[in-house]
C-alpha cells in the first residue's frame, strides 16, 4: 500500500482500496474542455449507477485534478467501460492499476 | 429517462440544427481517419500503447462512428416530425424527445460540440476561440445540451 499511495497520490482511499480484489485494470475518465459538467454527471449516474452525490464528486474530481478513476477490474470489462465513455464522447482509456 | 421531454426551438433555430445534424451525419457516415474531428470522436483507448490502441480502435472503430450516424438519424427523425405550432415565421418549433430517444439526442448534441472544438480549436483549457464565427454554435450547443440534461435528469 506504501508504493500504491505514493503512486496515487490524486485517489481517495475509496476508490484504490478494492484493486487487488477486482483486478488490475482501471477506467480513467480525462479532463476536456468540451464536455460539460452536468453531462459528465449525467452519464456517470445513468451508465455506471452511481448515486446523484458520487456522480458529482468523481465529475469534479475530473474537473479538478484531471482526471478520475471511475471503475476497476478485468481487462475486457474496462474497455466495454471506455468503449461506453466513447460512444458518450466522454475521453476515457484503460490502464493497469499500478502505472 | 422514462417520460418523453420537450426541446422549444423557434423555426430558425431547429433550420440551423437540422443542418448541424446533417453535416455531421455526413462527417460520421465518412469518417475520415486524418480528420481531427472524427479523431476527438475515436479517441485512444490506452494513453502509452499504441498497439493496444490501435487493436481497440480496429475492433471498436466502426461501430462507434456507426451508432453515432444511427443516433444522428433519430434526432433528424424527431426534428423532421416537429411541427410548427404556428405558420408565422417566428413560431416555435416543438420537438417531442421519447425516452428511447433521449441518448440519442444528448449524445449527438455532445458529438457536434466536441466536432465544433476541434474545428475551432478548443483542445485545452483555456483554449480561447470567441473570434471564430463558429464560436457561437459551440455556445449555444452547450446551451441547448444543458437544457436537455436538465430536463432529463429533473
Amino acid at each position: 500500500m506504501g508504493m500504491m499511495a505514493t503512486a496515487l497520490p490524486a485517489l481517495d482511499e475509496e476508490l484504490v482500496v478494492d484493486v487487488s480484489s477486482n483486478g488490475p485494470w482501471q477506467t480513467v475518465v480525462w479532463n476536456d474542455p468540451v464536455n460539460l459538467m452536468s453531462y459528465v454527471a449525467h452519464v456517470f449516474r445513468t451508465y455506471f449507477g452511481f448515486s446523484g452525490a458520487r456522480a458529482h464528486q468523481l465529475m469534479l474530481t475530473v474537473h479538478h485534478d484531471g482526471h478520475a478513476v471511475v471503475a476497476e477490474g478485468p481487462r475486457e470489462t474496462m474497455e466495454a467501460h471506455v468503449r461506453a465513455m466513447h460512444e458518450y464522447g466522454l475521453w476515457a482509456t484503460v490502464r493497469r492499476a499500478e502505472s | 429517462m422514462t417520460e418523453p421531454v420537450t426541446a422549444s426551438f423557434v423555426d430558425v433555430e431547429a433550420t440551423f440544427l437540422r443542418e448541424l445534424v446533417e453535416q455531421y451525419l455526413e462527417l460520421v457516415t465518412a469518417g475520415a481517419a486524418d480528420d481531427p474531428a472524427v479523431a476527438r470522436l475515436t479517441p485512444a483507448a490506452y494513453r502509452d500503447d499504441d498497439d493496444a490502441s490501435a487493436e481497440f480502435a480496429a475492433l471498436t472503430r466502426d461501430d462507434l462512428l456507426g451508432g453515432r450516424a444511427t443516433e444522428a438519424e433519430r434526432v433528424l427523425a424527431d426534428l423532421i416530425a416537429a411541427r410548427s405550432v404556428d405558420a408565422a415565421a417566428e413560431a416555435d418549433v416543438i420537438v417531442r424527445i421519447a425516452p428511447d430517444s433521449q441518448t440519442a439526442w444528448m449524445r449527438t448534441l455532445n458529438g457536434l460540440r466536441l466536432v465544433l472544438a476541434a474545428r475551432i480549436g478548443i483542445v485545452d483549457d483555456g483554449d480561447d476561440a470567441s473570434d471564430d464565427a463558429r464560436y457561437g454554435a459551440y455556445e449555444w450547443l452547450g446551451y441547448r445540451l444543458e437544457l436537455l440534461v436538465q430536463s432529463i435528469s429533473g
